[in-house]
């Protein structure tokens, strides 16, 4: 088992030395770069070669690609993020707020989304072909078919037209006041949780339904065993799994990819940050996110397979 | 008799008469209604898609300065936005930017896709290998970052949103499309075709990319939804389609959110456009599945 995880675990870096590797490239694709970028949002574009040569120089843009690069990869290999081009102070810094609002933004609407779809996903098993089941499935593709940030409007129009609510403008850490905290967030992981519990809807009724197929269900239910019994301890068991890597997979996205809802909610969170770095060019900064979120998905893939292989001794030896 | 594919399929005929299809329109719906459903909200936006110019009541570039953000009425059934432009006639439009990026997105996303998972199967190895560890660093992005960085690198408009939204999806494609062709790889017929001396293409293209098509077509169907989806979000970030081009994001952007409590009518029906079709191509597309692929059916 031991050896297992250590092959798991570095088998993740080659994949993250790529990812690396391909936004470096598409970063310095993106035609213009953060010298011009400055002198375009303070309405001089046209400032002297000899100034922007400057502070590229500065910047180490001057530098060439290679360089860049190997500069970067060694902080990175010393947990160095470097500064961000922009602002010029350290990216952790820049980071750590909205890292704090993205994992607990995340969190919640993780949360949500597993209390929808685990009920609704064995309820529509159960009672499949009914108009339980489609009254389920539709909830959920609707889920799948509306907009996160529609939703979101809605929700924030709701709430101005019935409590005169506004989201307001500064985001309130948990640890400052709790429950502020979870009232700004509880409108945006709704709306995000009810979208991802449809895929774990979907995925919960039909592995439930393989599972319900099985010769042990069909012993069970011979012996005489109370169904709801059967369902607690036999097939849900078993069926539960698929559910739970696909939810967690989608938790690692939630943290960098809420880039709209973000928008819609006036949260300042990893997605908005990304956007603000590539309009600015801010290549360290831009890098420093993307190696971030790819980080939490692989680490978060890893544990997914190390549980899988715990639970399941054939994956080991394969 | 000598056993042609066209005798075989008059045999499997041969027990119910070829019904009209009128009659097949029945029974899928009569067996699938939900997909029924889908498949009827996805021929109205066709019809609206591809009728724009003559069912949309008014122009939706037209801008009226004396109508601004009026409310539903005779005039304007859904209302008019900050510049006085017909709601309704900017969603009939919409449809036609909506179906357009899907289309394009799904086709250029599921061409590329297919052809990678098909190759890659096919020649296994070190091929397979590379092509499979360049995916999964693809896959370590969220979607919407892959699309906005190649709308940073092509600029914004319809074309670029098309191919934003493809890039992402190929290596999606590519993986789905791998397993299924692992299986026929090891399919006589594919033997046989190696063996007779054809090429690699003409075995990728002719023997085994017809044999994957099930999975490809379900997959390019769940594309269309969620490009429908992404094209809204690009565009309601300001880094999709671009004004005055009628699209629901971007109708959704700027003024419906500021003059919600006034106007929720900006806000609204795009919104439930948007949510209209992605339902359709989904509700179609799990049907699709369902018929597809026997594992899944019903007993």
């Amino acid at each position: 088992m031991a050896f297992y995880i250590f092959k798991r675990l570095l088998a993740i870096i080659p994949t993250l030395l790529g990812v690396a590797v391909l936004i470096f490239l598409l970063l310095r694709v993106v035609p213009g770069d953060v010298v011009e970028a400055r002198y375009m949002s303070q309405g001089s574009q046209f400032q002297s070669q000899d100034l922007m040569d400057i502070e590229r120089k500065k910047l180490g843009l001057d530098q060439p690609m290679w360089k860049q690069f190997t500069t970067w990869m060694a902080g990175l290999a010393r947990l160095d993020f470097g500064l961000s081009m922009w602002t010029g102070s350290p990216i952790t810094e820049e980071i750590k707020l909205r890292f704090a609002l993205s994992l607990q933004l995340a969190i919640m609407a993780s949360s949500t989304a597993v209390l929808l779809a685990i009920p609704l996903g064995i309820l529509a098993a159960i009672k499949q072909d009914t108009w339980i089941d489609y009254a389920v499935r539709v909830f959920s593709i609707a889920g799948l078919a509306m907009p996160s940030f529609w939703l979101g409007i809605l929700m924030i129009l709701g709430m101005l037209i019935f409590f005169k609510w506004l989201p307001p403008m500064v985001f309130t850490p948990l640890w400052v006041n709790p429950w502020e905290n979870l009232a700004q967030l509880i409108w945006p992981a709704l709306a995000v949780g009810y979208r991802y519990s449809a895929v774990g809807t979907r995925m919960m009724r039909s592995t439930m339904l393989e599972v319900l197929r099985e010769d042990y269900i069909r012993t069970a239910r011979a012996k005489g065993l109370w169904l709801k019994l059967i369902l607690s301890r036999h097939a849900l068991k078993n069926a539960i799994l698929p559910v739970l890597t696909v939810m967690s997979l989608e938790f690692a996205f939630l943290i960098g990819g809420l880039v709209v809802t973000e928008q819609v909610f006036n949260l300042n969170g990893l997605g908005m940050l990304f956007v603000e770095g590539i309009s600015r060019r801010d290549y360290t900064l831009v890098q420093a996110l993307v190696m971030l979120v790819a980080t939490v998905f692989l680490f978060v893939n890893f544990l997914v397979d190390i549980a899988y292989a715990w639970l399941d001794p054939r994956i080991r030896y394969r | 008799m000598a056993v042609t594919p066209q005798t075989v399929e008059q045999l499997v005929n041969a027990g119910e008469p070829r019904a009209g299809w009128i009659a097949a329109v029945a029974k899928f719906v009569r067996q699938r209604p939900l997909g029924a459903i889908g498949a009827a909200i996805i021929v109205v936006m066709a019809v609206m898609a591809v009728g724009a110019n003559v069912i949309a009541p008014q122009d939706p570039l037209a801008t009226d300065y004396g109508a601004m953000l009026s409310a539903p009425g005779p005039g304007h059934w859904l209302g008019t936005d900050a510049f006085g432009r017909d709601v309704l006639s900017r969603m009939i439009y919409g449809s036609r930017t909506a179906l357009m990026v899907g289309l394009g997105a799904s086709l250029i996303g599921a061409t590329f896709g297919s052809l990678i998972g098909v190759a890659s199967a096919y020649f296994g190895g070190r091929v397979d290998l590379i092509v499979q560890r360049v995916m999964d660093v693809f896959f370590a992005f969220p979607v919407i970052i892959l699309a906005l960085a190649v709308v940073a690198i092509l600029g914004t408009g319809v074309g670029n949103v098309i191919l934003a939204i493809a890039a992402p999806m190929v290596p999606r494609c590519a993986r789905v499309v791998r397993s299924s062709a692992l299986s026929v790889r090891e399919m006589p017929y594919v033997d046989a075709a190696r063996a007779s001396g054809f090429g690699h293409p003409r075995i990728i293209l002719r023997h085994m990319l017809p044999n994957v098509m099930a999975p490809i077509l379900i997959m390019a169907t769940a594309f269309l939804g969620e490009a429908i989806l992404l094209e809204a979000s690009l565009s309601f970030l300001g880094l999709g389609v671009t004004e005055p081009t009628a699209a629901w994001g971007l109708m959704l952007r700027g003024a419906a959110v500021e003059f919600a409590e006034t106007a929720p009518w900006m806000a609204f029906f795009p919104g439930l456009a948007i949510s209209l079709a992605v339902f359709g191509f989904n509700l179609f597309g799990d049907s699709l599945r369902d018929a597809l692929d026997p594992r899944l059916r019903t007993q």
